[in-house]
């Protein structure tokens, strides 16, 4: 008994998805659970657990390839193993369960659903090339997305897409073509489709960490933490920093999710700390640590990945000291923390020596104005300086 | 208690008031130009005179359909009263109700609902409101006998009594319920009997009476304003008119229509106004010309305001919020 | 210098209390109207300690009498009070009928007035409270005009919501389920926080099927999704939190997105909320549709006592996940 290993939907949003590594090679044995593949896509990376125990008789697509959500990627055979011939989906129930109150639903055969009707007339598809897997041979909804994407992936395959023809350039003038992951493609759309909507202005502020420094040491955390929680308390103090931009208004946040970013190997990625503002420092800490750790092992979970509504990027941990960071959207601002450094500083008419940083705050100018930016960036110094921290929420 | 001149023409004036208004309301009806149903206080206009005229500017009534007087007395105007009628966008409700359904915070007047006796708890409720706030303001309703057998009076009536509220009841006993008399309404011959269930005062007034009406709700409001409570106060009256413009009210003995006629409220008042030496004819002739100007201006006012526009109905459904989510 | 705050959890009955404490400490037009709620401090005990606080004329215990305490809410909202009522069981809203839908729902369309009055209705079976303890009485006043309704599934929503009906200018009705009181709990924010009127959530994302709910049965749908999971049948659950007015670009855009769907209530079936959802569903989402509507709901009939017959009536897991292996393989 054969099982179907497909391209699996890792978020709602998700069209496609790249085979970074086969986990278990042709022909090997696997456990129900166990990683399978790695599979990237633009949102995350991650494994892949087989969906039975058998082993991996056919691998229909490579490493590298990236195929749409849904495509066949191989084949497992676990007859031979479990001698159990129970198919892997629970086989649909009649209705019989079901009490006075309830509808049950019948299909016909040659039956197309409006939404099928409305496919059908919008992309001219030949119903004959289609196979229904409904009730009854019914042809779904699924079934013409599937073939559609089929189609598109054909086009690309048969040789006339951009990106072919540059490699071969490419190569014979004595450079290298390296082809765009997803996550580059991702990245690279999402940036410069944020420049291209929102009215970026940059304004920065010069923050003294000596009580950061000190507290951080007692508790054995990075400046990040600290950073989170002064935000979470300027977004209290101007709840409108943690909205996003709608066409029809700003859409205020209540919940404070906040976005760190991280780079990893292939790219960046924005794990987000739910409701950052009902977590202490200790608790910041270890989740910050632990969404890095995830991020860098390709660990994390569709669902760490998204919610966002304010993000910190930074960029002094490689030594950075000013940024300009584009903003994540849609969201409306972007805090970048240059690196801390020791500088001389004029503090009570006398130079002394403190851990300065700069921060930037990039704040799209559609929605707020600067001198709310500027309150905001105000209340996050004056909390990162206060005089003495507390492992509070 | 004595009343003084001032306060005696007072009533007066909004007396003819009414009744001028009124009957230019059956008019209007009788011509069709008045689309739904009319309904009057001919012969009952002491009472809602009486009670509204003896309140404070930021007291608050919740009338019923027989209390025309009290609307006019709170500053609502005879035009507004016919535009409602008239259905036009300056009525009250700009055309969303009709008739006497009318109220206005600003003026201290609750609109009541045609569920008779609905009013009551809602009266109670800006007393207990008043009562929490410490404020010395009361609330002044009045219903029909009718009303009376329904469970919101008992309610109001039991809630208002327990909770000392400030609030007065009244009662308009114009012996009909529609077209059914008191006897088959109720096995009490006098409707304040209902009040001692509830350890609450009651008083039966002469209904025709705006002297009598007009003081005894000075008392009761006096007790309500100083903490002792509600009063419940029966004005005996008659419907000299049909429930609404459409009832003939042939249910009614003539004999006994022609006995209260006698008893009319602004016959009555004149009556007194002579004896006390207040007023006589060339003065009640020339407030009958001063209101019966009122009510021509009036009436060219409702008929020539516009009616509104259908999509208007789609309106005021909900109170916007000033707070939204989106900024 | 390290006290480290332990995060505590609320149940959904606490989070309605708080709620309530919070409102009525920062606004001293909030009072509050019902039975038993002073000393005994409710029938649900989400007003214990309440009348000690903030005293006898802002924690109300009133007669028997549910129409004239709407009523009197009714008048002193109109007086710029903030009213909350409490039904002791929502089956009792039935005797206050005339004034929530005649007076509270109407003043404002027909003269202006505004109505900033909340009713708290605990209502739901699940707790063998039998025929007059166990109503879902929603659909009775979703097709009244002039009426908000709300029905929390989560203690965040409970509290939420009910300050936002609080602060609201219109008459809410505040659907609290008797079953939830105790059974979930939930870290809350320690600020100040509403869930806005009118908006739908995602309880859970999903591709293939739509599942609309609300209160209770949001729970239901959740374990059903959970267990669908396991099957490749990815289920969304829309979780309504508002009934009136419905949030219906939510539900429709799930629609559009899975082309099947769900509704699921405990309220009986026929006339119920279900039934208008599926109806605007064949209005406006037709080409969206890739299986028929279904809906689970209770059966017809009041809701009965002993365990096998609320056990039967109530909609439960197995009825979703039949119904969505069905709409899965249609």
């Amino acid at each position: 008994m054969a099982t179907d290993i497909v391209m699996p939907q890792l978020g709602e949003s998700i069209a496609e998805g790249t085979i970074v590594k086969w986990l278990i090679p042709l022909g090997g044995h696997v456990q129900k659970d166990q990683s399978l593949l790695e599979v990237e896509t633009d949102k995350v990376a991650l494994d892949i657990p087989s969906p039975a125990t058998g082993s991996l008789t056919e691998i229909l697509i490579q490493e590298g390839e990236t195929v749409p959500v849904g495509t066949l990627l191989a084949r497992l055979d676990y007859h031979s193993e479990s001698g159990n011939g129970d198919p892997v989906t629970t086989p649909v129930q009649p209705s019989a369960s079901f009490g006075p109150g309830y509808s049950t639903v019948s299909g016909a055969p040659d039956l197309l659903s409006p939404a099928v009707r409305e496919l059908v007339t919008k992309y001219q598809v030949d119903l004959g090339r289609i196979t229904g897997t409904g009730m009854n041979g019914r042809i779904t909804k699924k079934d013409i997305l599937e073939f559609l994407d089929k189609q598109a992936l054909l086009r690309e395959e048969a040789g006339d897409s951009p990106s072919v023809q540059a490699a071969s350039t490419a190569s014979s003038l004595g450079e290298d073509l390296i082809p765009l992951s997803p996550m580059r493609r991702t990245i690279a759309e999402r940036m410069v489709k944020s420049r291209q909507t929102a009215a970026h202005v940059v304004t920065f502020f010069e923050v003294d960490f000596t009580t950061v420094e000190k507290a951080r040491q007692d508790l054995h955390l990075t400046y990040l933490p600290f950073v989170i929680k002064a935000v979470t308390r300027g977004i209290a103090a101007f709840p409108i920093l943690n909205s996003s931009w709608s066409a029809k208004g700003l859409v205020l946040k209540h919940a404070m999710h906040i976005g760190v970013a991280v780079a990893i190997d292939e790219g960046l990625l924005v794990p987000v700390l739910k409701h950052a503002d009902q977590k202490d420092l200790l608790q910041l800490g270890r989740e910050v640590a632990d969404l890095s750790q995830r991020a860098r092992s390709k660990q994390l979970r569709p669902e760490e990945v998204q919610g966002g509504t304010f993000t910190i990027t930074n960029h002094g941990g490689t030594g950075s000291l000013f940024s300009t960071p584009i903003i994540n959207q849609p969201q409306i601002a972007i805090l970048g923390v240059g690196a801390v450094q020791r500088r001389a500083v004029v503090v009570n008419e006398t130079v002394d020596i403190r851990p300065m940083a700069y921060l930037s705050l990039s704040f799209d100018h559609r929605a707020i104005d600067g001198a709310t930016a500027d309150q905001f960036m105000l209340m996050v110094k004056s909390v990162l300086e206060q005089p003495a921290w507390e492992v509070t929420r | 208690m004595e009343i003084s001149q001032s306060e005696f023409l007072h009533l007066y004036y909004y007396l003819r008031l009414t009744r001028a208004l009124e009957e230019r309301v059956t008019t209007l009806y009788r011509q069709g130009r008045i689309v739904g149903g009319a309904y009057t206080s001919h012969g009952m206009e002491a009472i809602s005179v009486g009670y509204a005229s003896a309140l404070q500017a930021d007291d608050i009534i919740a009338p019923f359909h027989r209390d025309m007087g009290a609307f006019l007395v709170r500053g609502i105007t005879p035009g507004e009263v016919l535009a409602q009628y008239l259905g036009k966008r300056t009525g009250p409700t700009k055309g969303k109700d009709g008739n006497v359904h009318m109220g206005d915070l600003k003026r201290g007047i609750f609109a009541f609902v045609s569920h008779l006796a609905d009013n009551l708890p809602v009266a109670t409720g800006a007393a207990l409101a008043f009562k929490i706030r410490g404020e010395s303001r009361i609330v002044a309703t009045n219903t029909g006998e009718g009303g009376t057998s329904r469970g919101d009076f008992h309610e109001a009536l039991n809630f208002a009594s327990v909770r000392r509220l400030p609030v007065v009841f009244f009662c308009n006993n114009n012996q009909y319920a529609y077209s059914t008399p008191l006897h088959h309404q109720m096995a009490i011959k006098d409707v304040v009997e209902r009040a001692k269930a509830y350890a609450i005062p009651g008083e039966i007034v002469d209904g025709n009476d705006v002297v009598s009406v007009y003081l005894t709700a000075q008392r009761a409001f006096q007790r309500a304003r100083e903490g002792e409570g509600p009063t419940f106060i029966e004005c005996k009256t008659m419907r000299m008119h049909g429930h609404s413009e459409h009832d003939s009210a042939k249910y009614v003995p003539r004999e006994l229509l022609e006995e209260w006629k006698k008893k009319d409220p602004i016959l009555n008042a004149e009556r007194q106004l002579k004896k006390l030496g207040y007023a006589d004819e060339p003065d009640f002739h020339e407030i009958h010309m001063r209101v019966e100007k009122e009510i021509e201006s009036a009436v060219e006012f409702a008929e020539q305001s516009p009616l509104p526009e259908g999509p208007e109905a789609l309106e005021g459904v909900f109170a916007a919020n000033p707070v939204e989510v989106l900024i | 210098m390290t006290t480290s705050a332990i995060a505590h959890e609320v149940t959904y009955l606490e989070a309605i209390s708080q709620a309530l404490d919070e409102e009525m400490s920062q606004d001293e037009r909030v009072f509050l109207m019902g039975q038993d709620i002073g000393p005994y401090g409710g029938a649900f005990r989400v007003t214990e300690g309440f009348q000690d606080k903030y005293g006898e004329w802002r924690v109300l215990d009133t007669p028997l009498s549910e129409s004239g305490i709407v009523g009197a809410a009714i008048g002193a909202a109109m007086m710029g009070m903030r009213p909350v009522v409490e039904m002791q069981f929502a089956d009792f809203i039935s005797c206050a009928f005339d004034q929530i839908t005649e007076m509270a729902a109407k003043n404002h369309y027909r003269w202006g007035a505004e109505v900033p009055l909340v009713i708290r209705a605990p209502y739901g079976g699940g707790t063998h409270g039998g025929p007059f303890h166990s109503v879902c009485p929603e659909a009775w006043f979703f097709h009244t005009p002039g009426l908000k309704l709300v029905a929390p599934s989560t203690a965040y929503d409970a509290k939420g919501l009910l300050k936002a009906a609080i602060r609201d200018h219109n008459p809410v009705l505040y659907f609290e389920h008797k079953f939830l009181y105790r059974r979930i709990k939930e870290v809350l924010p320690t600020e100040d926080f509403v869930v806005p009127i009118g908006e739908a959530e995602i309880k859970r994302e999903g591709g293939d099927i739509s599942v609309i709910t609300y209160g209770a049965m949001v729970h239901v749908a959740l374990d059903a999704a959970e267990a669908l999971d396991q099957e490749g049948i990815d289920m969304e659950v829309v979780d309504l939190r508002t009934l009136s007015p419905l949030d219906t670009d939510t539900i429709k855009d799930s629609v559009r997105k899975t082309g099947k769907v769900i509704i699921l209530h405990e309220d009986t079936k026929t006339g119920g909320i279900g039934g208008e959802i599926a109806a605007i569903l064949a209005e406006e989402c037709f080409n969206a549709l890739d299986a028929p509507v279904m809906r689970i709901a209770a059966p017809d009939i009041p809701v009965p006592y002993s365990p096998p017959l609320e056990d039967f009536f109530l909609p439960k897991m197995n009825d979703v996940i039949t119904a969505a292996r069905q709409l899965a393989a249609y």
